[in-house]
Formats: C-alpha cells, structure tokens, sequence
C-alpha cells in the first residue's frame, strides 16, 4: 500500500515536472481552461454579491401602515394588538401625528410649520418589520394589513423588491447554466488534449502494453497530468476573478455611494476556492479518463 | 515435471483469412529449453505471440503456467505478460528514451523500488555487455547492439519465461553464439526459455528440442 502511495507520488511529480518543463504546449490549454473557469465564476461572484447586498437592503424591509384621520385611541389599541399578537411580524413602532410632524419640521428645517396649520394633515402610522424576506410573503402581509379596520393605506414597494429578487434568481440559473455548459467544455478540452497524448506517444504505449503495463499503469501519466491542469486552471481562474474583483471594486464603490448605498463585489471564500480546485481537477480528470478508455483500447500491439 | 506451455490444437486464423498455424498441440515442461525452427512465414512468431497473449488463438487452447489465455479477461493479459520475458523479432525498442530507461520501463511497469531496480538495470546491462552505454540513446547502438538491449529488457525483472524471435538474426556467427550461450546461463538458473530462428545450425550445437514447422504445422 505504501508502495502503490509512492508509485502514485512519483507519477504525480512526473506529470507536474512535465507540465512546467513545456510551459508552452500547456499554456494554451491552460489559458482556454481558466478562462471557461472564470466566467461562471465571475457571473457567481457578481450574483452573490448582488444577493448579499439585496439581503441586507431587504433585511429590514419596513410595511409602514397610515391611519384614517378620523382613527381614535381604541382604533390605534386595536390594530396595535394585533400587530402584537401576529405571527409574521418582528416587531413594529408607532409614530403618532405630532411626531410625525416635528420630524417632518426637523428634517426639512422648517420650524414654526405647525403653528400655520390649524389641524395637523399628518395620520398616524405604525411602521411594522416583518419577519419574512420573500417577496411574495411580504406583499400578501401587505394586503392583510391595510384591510385592518380604520388602516388608510400599507405601503411597501414590494414591486421594486420583486423585480431585484427576481433578477437575482435569473442571475443565479444563468450562472448554473454557464457553469454545466463550461463545466461539460473542461471536460472535452481535457479530453482532446490527453487524445492528443495518447496519440503523439503511441509507440511508447505499444510497447508498454507488450512488456505487461495494464492500462491502469499507462493512464497513470494521464490523469496526473489532468489533475495538475485542472488544479492550475482552476488557480489561474481564481487569479483572474480575484484580479476581476480589485480592478472593478473602486469603480463599483463610486457609483454605488451616488445612492447611499455600500455594494462591494466580493472574492472567493477559502471554502469556496478549494470546491472550484476541486471540482477543476475532478472534471479534468473525467475527460482524461474518458479519453484513455477510448483511445488505449484502440491500441493493440502487434 | 510442470508445463510451462500447453497448445492443444491451436488455429491461428489472421483476419483475411490466413491460416498461420492449424491444429497444433504440444507442450514445454518447466525449466525446459526448447527451439523453434521453420523457414520465413512458417508461423514461428505467431507461436510466440500466442503464448505472450499478444494474439489470441482461433480455436483451440492456449495454456501458459496454468493459465489458459483463450479464458483470460484482456485486463488480465497484461499480469500474465509481467511473468514473460520477450526479446521481440523487430525490437521494440523505444528511441526517445536511454539504454537505462528502456530497461527500467518493465520495472516500472511492475512497480520496483526505483534505487533497487537502478542496480537490477545496471546488472542486466552488464551482463550483455552494455554497461559502459547506459547513457546513450538506442538509435546510436550498433544492430547487434539493439538485439542485446531487447535481450536485457526482456530478463531484467526475472521471467520465469523467456521468449525469444530470432535473436540472433542479422548477426555475425560469434555474436549469435555469444547470444546462445547467454540464454543458456539464463536456462540454468530455471528459467524456461523458448528460441526461434531460421537458421537451424546454430540450434544443433546444443542438443536441446527443436519444434519444427513448415506452413503453420509440424514439419516431419
Ligand atoms: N498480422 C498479420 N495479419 C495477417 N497475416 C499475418 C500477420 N502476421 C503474420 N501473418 C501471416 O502468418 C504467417 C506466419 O507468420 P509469422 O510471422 O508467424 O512467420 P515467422 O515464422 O515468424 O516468419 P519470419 O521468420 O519471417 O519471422 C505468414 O504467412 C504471415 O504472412
Ligand atoms: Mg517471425
């Protein structure tokens, strides 16, 4: 057993020295390799921070319900406690009319507008926070709420949370879809480029089969060769989004503070960077496979 | 005594329909030496390639130490091919790698510790005489040069079987002596070893068995 770790240890280090001595004939699998690796990655990385921006945007996604001027205390009690009392809601606060309007005062730095005002046109408002972030959830919790007696009006732009929400999850299929499609495109590359292995060092496989090598032995080589490549196109890939990341984020930034807003593109978690490596090699290494089945049984010794 | 080679009317049948060698049946004890004779096309390196699994039999079976090679799996060809020793009629040899590394290649094959099998490489170089060009590439070696290194590739991970198509082709009548008398010290130590050739004057010095054919059969 050791010394099948070991065999396997020398034939992985041959593959490695192999790939670095000819860094040519490999650099262009490679770069085609890297690139089919970073654009699903980018798309994911673009996606999820999107999403992570949205989370918080949406974490606090606030239902602010306006009273009917005529409202009176017991209405105000009622609809209080049945905010209390309801299952789908965090917590809530009341801002009364005067509130209302010494706020609206402050802020627009308007004092003394109360005292032109016989009645104060303000209403008074709950501002409720739901416990759900869904979109759907949140508009039926909406229209729940501005049915409650004496309630004017829920406001909530659900419709501007939907349409992100919804954009998201487009992001997210698409980037599914551009994953399987280069993740199928790997595996083929990978396959043509040990085909053309096999093919270029025919005799030498010839010969090793007549001498007693069992295919395991010849494909060793192979898929070595495989992993090494797809773990350094999966690096030069992680290389590039990270590079995609820096370069983009000022510019980002820029334009995100013109609405207040912090969104920051994000790079690959640790985690995340070892389940790329991982799955690079583990799809170089199918094509390698799939590729020696076929092509070493087409070579009988004669 | 053992058989190391069992045929029992054995049909050899190439595609397009040749027949190299019609119902044959014989067998090779253990530890024996045994020729092969017959003129050119008489079926001598089918035989041979029969008994190595590189070409399967017809009908008929093919059984080498035991094991019978019409039954076997072909994933299972290469293991029974690891207890052969084969010097091949037209080399084999690899042309991009050194003398050493062409010998190493059945070692790695079977997985030998590297540092041991440098010395095994080394000792079978030397005993045909190819020490002193274990660095140089095959293409610079001599024709005779080439058979011996063919002959070290094919002892150097001890077979207890040894195969060999015309070694002594092509070579001066010293040199194919020198070839015989090493096949014999091999014998010596156990191994069996099965020679073919055309020339037949060679093989009568050693009073050992010789299997004659003639157009894929026995010749009488
Ligand atoms: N791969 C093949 N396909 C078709 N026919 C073949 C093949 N190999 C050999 N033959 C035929 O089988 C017969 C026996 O060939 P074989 O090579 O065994 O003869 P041989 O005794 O080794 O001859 P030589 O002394 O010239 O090497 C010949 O008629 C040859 O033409
Ligand atoms: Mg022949």
């Amino acid at each position: 057993m050791k010394h099948f770790l070991y065999l396997n240890w020398q034939s992985a280090r041959q593959a490695l020295v192999k790939i670095l001595r000819q860094p040519f004939g490999s650099l262009l699998t490679l770069l085609m390799l890297s690139i089919a690796l970073a654009l699903p990655l980018s798309l994911y990385l673009t996606v999820s921070s999107i999403q992570e921006w949205a989370g918080r945007l949406t974490a606090t996604p606030q239902i602010t319900l306006f009273m009917e001027q005529s409202a009176e205390e017991a209405d105000l009690a009622a609809v209080s406690s049945t905010l209390t009392k309801h299952p789908r809601i965090q917590s809530y606060s009341f801002v009364g009319k005067k509130q209302a309007l010494s706020d609206l005062e402050k802020r627009n730095g308007l004092p003394g507008l109360s005292d032109g005002l016989t009645d104060n046109p303000l209403p008074d408002a709950f501002v409720v926070t739901p416990k759900t972030l869904e979109p759907h959830e949140l508009e039926m919790l909406q229209k729940e709420l501005s049915g409650l007696p004496m309630v004017e009006t829920a406001q909530f732009d659900a419709r501007w949370a939907k349409r992100l929400y919804g954009m998201v999850e487009m992001g997210k299929q698409l980037t599914w879809f551009l994953g399987a499609a280069l993740g199928i495109a790997l595996v083929l590359v990978t396959h043509n480029a040990v085909r053309m292995q096999i093919l270029a060092r025919r005799d030498e496989i010839e010969v090793a089969k007549l001498i007693g090598a069992p295919d395991s032995f010849i494909r060793r080589p192979f898929m070595y060769h495989a992993m090494w490549q797809g773990l350094l196109a999966g690096l030069a890939a992680w290389g590039l989004t990270s590079w995609l990341v820096i370069t983009a984020n000022p510019a980002i930034h820029e334009f995100a503070q013109l609405y207040n807003e912090a969104v920051q593109l994000r790079g690959l978690s640790p985690v995340e960077l070892l389940v790329v490596l991982a799955i690079s090699a583990l799809l170089a290494m199918l094509g390698a496979r799939l590729a020696s089945d076929h092509h070493l049984r087409q070579i009988q010794p004669r | 005594m053992q058989r190391m080679i069992q045929f029992d009317q054995v049909t050899k049948r190439y595609p397009g329909g040749n027949e190299a060698l019609k119902n044959l049946s014989f067998t090779i004890d253990t530890g024996e030496m045994a020729f092969l004779a017959g003129h050119s096309g008489a079926g001598k390196s089918t035989l041979l390639k029969l008994v190595a699994g590189i070409e399967r039999a017809s009908s008929g079976s093919v059984i080498v130490s035991g094991q019978n090679l019409s039954k076997l799996r072909s994933s299972q060809i290469p293991y029974v091919r690891q207890h052969i020793g084969m010097v091949f009629q037209d080399h084999k040899l690899l042309f991009d790698r050194s003398v050493f590394d062409n010998v190493m290649l059945p070692l790695d094959i079977i997985g030998f510790d590297r540092r041991d099998a440098a010395r095994r490489v080394r000792a079978a170089l030397d005993k045909v005489g190819l020490l002193s060009k274990e660095k140089s590439m095959p293409i610079r070696l001599s024709g005779g040069e080439q058979q011996r290194l063919c002959i070290a590739r094919a002892v150097v991970h001890r077979p207890s079987l040894l195969l060999a198509d015309e070694p002594s082709a092509n070579l001066d009548r010293a040199y194919a002596l020198d070839i015989m008398e090493l096949f014999k010290s091999f014998h010596q130590v156990g191994v069996t070893v099965v020679i073919s050739a055309h020339d037949e004057t060679l093989m009568e010095d050693y009073g050992r068995r010789i299997i004659r054919l003639k157009e894929g059969q026995f010749a009488a």
